[in-house]
């Protein structure tokens, strides 16, 4: 009854491919496919022999210098036959379809017409727009190395290959989304990544149909198994040695065109705990590092709804000098712990995501205000109670030491989901919380490997990478769970 | 879909009435820390407790006269806009009164009561504790909370009071061969002071040691340690008690009690020189002969009482062997010859010169 009705005229419309003809190029069928682009330009240059060249591009795509320095001026006081052997860049190709001028000229290329011989060359020559390589801002550590990726592709792919200067290093190239045609780029090490995962990944590359991406996330959307899930079935990261380490572990890892962050798969549970820096520390120090990432994983879920359940169903639970300082404060508030406590919730979540919408300078002051006055206010006004300030001060804090971000934001949702259970159902309801979070983990994969290995299945050899960081030189061999081709780490048997 | 199969198969559903999922707001409970027990009049049972206080309230002491204890937590609730809930109970305080008519109403009272945890302590009062509370609740806001840490403190670190909680009790009383025991405090007017160590035949309150024979049943039985054992007789005061019991049964008929005894002279106001080695060796004699006296007394007072709070019981023990009963153990330890035997060894309170060759060990 309330369906839409489909436009049949529309639809049809909508789902024609665009024109992509395999007509012979002429530079009248060029003017007519880009009619009505102001930046399209058509150019027609007499050589000294009185030859007539034309130059067709698109302006904002190329690089003008270039074009002078490499094309133009050769061309113009050329002593050559043949306007190929001119042109002094190396990335010159010939061109016979209409299909192929577009899709080069969309790129950055000059297309060129050799009048003698009606042929057509198109010479890349994009324009350099791209910010430097800066510091990761999404993962930051303090010591190794700083540099990130960038939304320049080939820069990107520079970066690993700097650091794995190998002929096994594979990089398979990909074209997604028919508008945005962007570049997906399928990187492994031939010999040592599971031939499993770069199938499975070359085949769930090949199977995206979809318009647009901007973003890798949105093509790990297409490719990952389980859609409802918060969390992450690829690692994102814009950190070229993550990337490398991951590689070298025999993962495999995509990178996608205009976007500075990288996609690694298979990914477990365990690995978004695992910053750069645990193994840049002491073993000793990055297990401890480590170990206090999972407590405050802990932490950050059930702190909260640990106080509504006892102060609902548990006061047997609280210590006895902490039950007087509730039984006092609480006596004043209006609410029930768990409206309380989803109000703050509620108010910290919004600072959260304010501070993260605004400029760096304001969203210092946001947080200024928003953590002190708010909170201090809020208690003063009768709207909170101050244990509960401070014990959502701490579970804010400790969420955000999941050096994954996008964990951290999955984080805030279980927590609710938790405390919801345990307002109706106490401790109890915790750990019933907890067990449905375990058993949705179990279920989840990434590129069809278990998410909880190597706990389920159990590989015992990788914990010695999992709470803890053990050290390096008794890390002998690959972890297990990835079953790479190669296991032992070292070349030479020690 | 499967949280809720759980829930609803496992009875815990918030919509029906379940143990786990009481409605326990602590803005709408008052949660007491202690109850106390009197004798009322009528044979009725006098019940008191505090309630800890709200805001912009004060802590008042409720007293009421039932028949059951649990009437008395009923009639509170009846009383007080907030309902009252032991689910923090720390301590029971029985009037002696009560207690020598027979704890085992009170005791499994709280045994069965699912909330109570059986770390509550119990504790014998002698005197009127509602009148002592009620006064001094006004100077003292938050005595109660202070005799449960009290309690709490020489129950880890042993060596000055007797402390004894429900769960140990519960064990006493029922052991064949273990009686019972609980400390006993007293009030004196403002005062609220430790007196001894109370013993029980089955649950009923016989009666109390003090002083030095209180201090040789914590050495010999509770603790076997003491932070101070002041000799008034001898002038002496010995601390860092340590007591090394060796009990032997013989034949049923007697029983010998060694007892080695460690730690150091801590104070010494006679008239002889401390310092001198020969002195040291007169004290320990002296304090040898006066433990073995006072500890005869008491264990004789115990064949008197008929109790055992010494679990002497527990030697007639023996594998494979049929149990002694409670009554058989009784008689056999009421006629008990006992041979009570100290070993003393105690640094001096000084370096003092001990070249004589011997040892200060008598």
């Amino acid at each position: 009854m309330f369906k839409k009705k489909g436009n049949d005229g529309n639809k049809s419309i909508e789902n024609q491919p665009l024109k992509n003809n395999g007509t012979t190029i002429t530079s009248d069928a060029l003017k007519r496919h880009l009619a009505n682009m102001d930046d399209a330009e058509f150019i027609e240059r007499t050589t000294d022999k009185e030859q007539k060249i034309m130059f067709v591009y698109i302006r904002t795509l190329i690089d003008h210098e270039r074009f002078n320095e490499s094309i133009i001026q050769p061309l113009m006081h050329h002593s050559c036959d043949l306007i190929y052997e001119c042109i002094t860049t190396s990335k010159v190709s010939e061109i016979n379809t209409m299909e192929e001028a577009l899709s080069q000229l969309l790129q950055g290329s000059i297309l060129i017409n050799d009048p003698i011989r009606n042929q057509w060359w198109a010479v890349l020559l994009q324009n350099p727009l791209a910010r430097g390589i800066e510091t990761s801002e999404t993962e930051t550590i303090l010591y190794g190395s700083k540099d990130s990726f960038s939304e320049v592709l080939e820069q990107n792919i520079t970066m690993i290959r700097r650091r794995l200067p190998i002929a096994e290093l594979k990089t398979e190239k990909f074209t997604v989304g028919s508008l945005s045609k962007s570049t997906v780029v399928l990187m492994y090490i031939d010999g040592l990544t599971n031939p499993e995962f770069i199938a499975i990944a070359r085949e769930k590359i090949k199977q995206i149909n979809y318009d647009m991406f901007l973003d890798s996330s949105q093509v790990a959307t297409f490719m990952e198994e389980h859609h409802n899930s918060v969390f992450p079935q690829f690692q994102q990261t814009d950190r070229p040695d993550v990337c490398a380490y991951s590689l070298g572990l025999g993962k495999i890892t995509i990178l996608v065109g205009n976007t500075p962050f990288a996609l690694n798969a298979p990914v477990t549970f365990f690995h978004l705990f695992q910053s750069p820096e645990d193994y840049i520390n002491r073993w000793i120090v990055a297990s401890f590092l480590r170990s206090l990432r999972y407590i405050s994983f802990l932490l950050s879920l059930i702190l909260i709804p640990m106080y509504v359940a006892l102060t609902t169903h548990h006061y047997q639970m609280i210590p006895l000098q902490l039950l007087f300082v509730l039984l006092e404060s609480r006596g004043k508030l209006p609410f029930t712990p768990f409206w309380e406590s989803f109000l703050i919730l509620g108010v910290m979540e919004i600072i959260k995501e304010a501070s993260l919408r605004m400029p760096t300078k304001s969203s210092q002051t946001l947080g200024v205000i928003g953590g002190i006055v708010i909170g201090q206010a809020a208690v003063q006004a009768g709207f909170a109670s101050q244990v509960l300030i401070v014990l959502m001060g701490i579970s804010a804090i400790a969420s955000f030491l999941v050096p994954n971000y996008l964990m951290t934001k999955a984080n805030t949702l279980i927590q609710l989901m938790i405390l919801i259970l345990s307002s109706l159902l106490g401790i109890f309801g915790i750990v019933l919380g907890l067990i449905a979070l375990l058993i949705h983990l179990n279920s989840l994969t990434s590129l069809k490997q278990p998410y909880l290995a190597p706990l389920t299945p159990f590989y015992w050899k990788d914990w010695m990478d999992l709470f803890i960081r053990g050290p390096l030189v008794n890390m002998k061999s690959r972890p297990e769970h990835l079953r790479p081709l190669k296991k032992w780490r070292y070349s030479q048997r020690r | 879909m499967m949280i809720c199969l759980v829930l609803f198969l496992g009875g815990c559903s918030p919509f029906m009435e379940s143990h786990l999922t009481e409605n326990n707001l602590i803005e709408e409970i008052a949660p007491v820390i202690f109850w106390s027990v009197n004798k009322g009049e009528e044979g009725k049972l006098k019940v008191s407790t505090l309630v800890p206080p709200l805001t912009d309230e004060k802590k008042r002491l409720n007293t009421l006269e039932v028949d059951l204890l649990k009437q008395g937590e009923k009639g509170f609730n009846l009383t007080y806009y907030r309902e009252v809930k032991t689910g923090q109970l720390r301590m029971m305080l029985i009037n002696e009164e009560v207690a020598k008519d027979g704890l085992l109403p009170v005791i499994t009272t709280l045994l069965v009561d699912t909330d109570v945890s059986q770390r509550l302590y119990l504790v014998i009062v002698k005197g009127d504790f509602e009148e002592y509370m009620s006064k001094q609740i006004e100077k003292q806001e938050n005595l109660d909370y202070f005799i449960y840490r009290m309690l709490k403190h020489y129950e880890d670190d042993k060596g000055e009071i007797t402390v004894i909680n429900l769960h140990q009790f519960k064990n006493y009383l029922y052991s064949p061969f273990l009686d019972p025991l609980l400390p006993v405090f007293k009030i004196e007017e403002d005062k609220f002071m430790y007196e001894g160590t109370a013993f029980f035949n089955d649950d009923k309150f016989v009666a109390n040691v003090n002083g030095i024979e209180d201090n040789i049943v914590q050495l010999l039985a509770t603790n076997n340690y003491l932070d101070l054992l002041p000799l008034p007789e001898q002038s002496v005061t010995l601390g860092h008690v340590q007591a090394n019991v060796d009990t032997k049964l013989n034949d049923l008929s007697s029983i010998s009690i060694k007892v080695k005894l460690n730690g150091s002279i801590d104070e010494y106001r006679g008239d002889k020189d401390i310092h001198d080695y020969s002195t040291i060796k007169e004290i320990n004699k002296e304090a040898k002969v006066y433990l073995e006296k006072k500890t005869k007394e008491v264990l004789k007072q115990f064949q008197e009482w008929k109790v055992d709070p010494l679990h002497f019981g527990t030697l007639t023990l023996k594998p494979f062997e049929k149990k002694m009963d409670h009554e058989e153990w009784m008689k056999h330890w009421e006629d008990m010859e006992i041979d009570v035997e100290y070993e003393l060894e105690f640094e001096p309170l000084t370096n003092i010169d001990t070249n004589d060759g011997d040892h200060l060990t008598h």
